[in-house]
């Protein structure tokens, strides 16, 4: 049997939670933007840092 | 026109010139320095800020892979080394469009991004989001694969329930090439430009309890 053939046999894992089911790569690219979008708000930006630093000395 | 006697052009603006005219409404629309600014309010410094830049570069990929595959066709991006890793090209530069452009779409609304008379610009953002959506689904049925064709048949129930299946017909992959790779990213092209066009004349929105800066249109 073909790699090709094995993927396309696998069901993959999904995740069930009342009537929400969810397959568990979607999941964890959902959980990664949200931790994406969590770092840049609080994340200090370089430049900025950069800025202020030159403004101090200046 | 009379040039007789090498006499100078009038100074005078010709209104009635189409060139004026277009000129005249684009620098109403975009006065000049707010075209590619290179200040930005201190608010800006901020890594959210940076995602509609990411979603706009990962698009630009999008079209250079696709425009690849184009050339290429169906047999070379199945076949061929190099075509699979175009078409991998595509699908990764598309997952990351989608990904950015909806970590930007979180960020301005939870800024409330439409203060401040960006109404439009927000719409063509939201709307810009949506034909992302009938491109990417269009995308998937053009594989020319089984995938393609599972999700095909998935979605002509649907698409018949609502009154659209006659005309937009997801078992005819010849249309809906078509509409992936001419029709749809026009309009998203069209959207997105007029949606960053709009940022540089309203400004980049600040944060809910910043002042708007002084100078900016509205």
């Amino acid at each position: 049997m073909s790699a090709a053939a094995v993927q396309a046999s696998a069901a993959g894992t999904y995740v069930h939670w009342g009537v929400i089911a969810i397959s568990l790569t979607n999941l964890i690219i959902i959980g990664v933007m949200l931790l994406v979008f969590a770092l840049a708000i609080l994340l200090p930006f370089p430049g900025n840092r950069r800025e202020r630093e030159s403004g101090r000395r200046s | 026109m009379s040039v007789a006697g090498g006499a100078a052009p009038s100074a005078a603006p010709a209104s009635s010139n189409w060139t004026v005219w277009l000129r005249t409404h684009l620098q109403r629309t975009v006065p000049r320095g707010q075209w590619l600014p290179d200040r930005q309010p201190a608010y800006v410094a901020s890594w959210i800020y940076v995602f509609g830049v990411l979603t706009l570069t990962s698009f630009v990929v999008v079209l250079a892979s696709g425009g690849w595959l184009a050339l290429g066709g169906v047999t070379w991006w199945h076949t061929s080394s190099v075509g699979h890793f175009v078409n991998s090209l595509h699908l990764w530069s598309v997952e990351l469009f989608m990904a950015f452009m909806v970590i930007h779409l979180w960020g301005k609304f939870w800024m409330a991004a439409w203060r401040g008379e960006r109404g439009l610009t927000w719409i063509t953002g939201a709307v810009a989001f949506l034909g992302s959506i009938a491109t990417a689904f269009t995308g998937y049925l053009s594989q020319s694969n089984f995938d393609a064709q599972w999700i095909s048949t998935q979605a002509k129930d649907g698409l018949n329930a609502v009154g659209i299946g006659a005309w937009f017909n997801v078992l005819n992959p010849g249309q809906m090439l078509l509409w992936h790779v001419a029709l749809l990213p026009f309009v998203v092209g069209v959207l997105i430009v007029l949606h960053v066009v709009l940022v540089r004349r309203h400004g980049v929105v600040p944060p809910i309890d910043a002042d708007e800066p002084a100078g900016q249109r509205e």
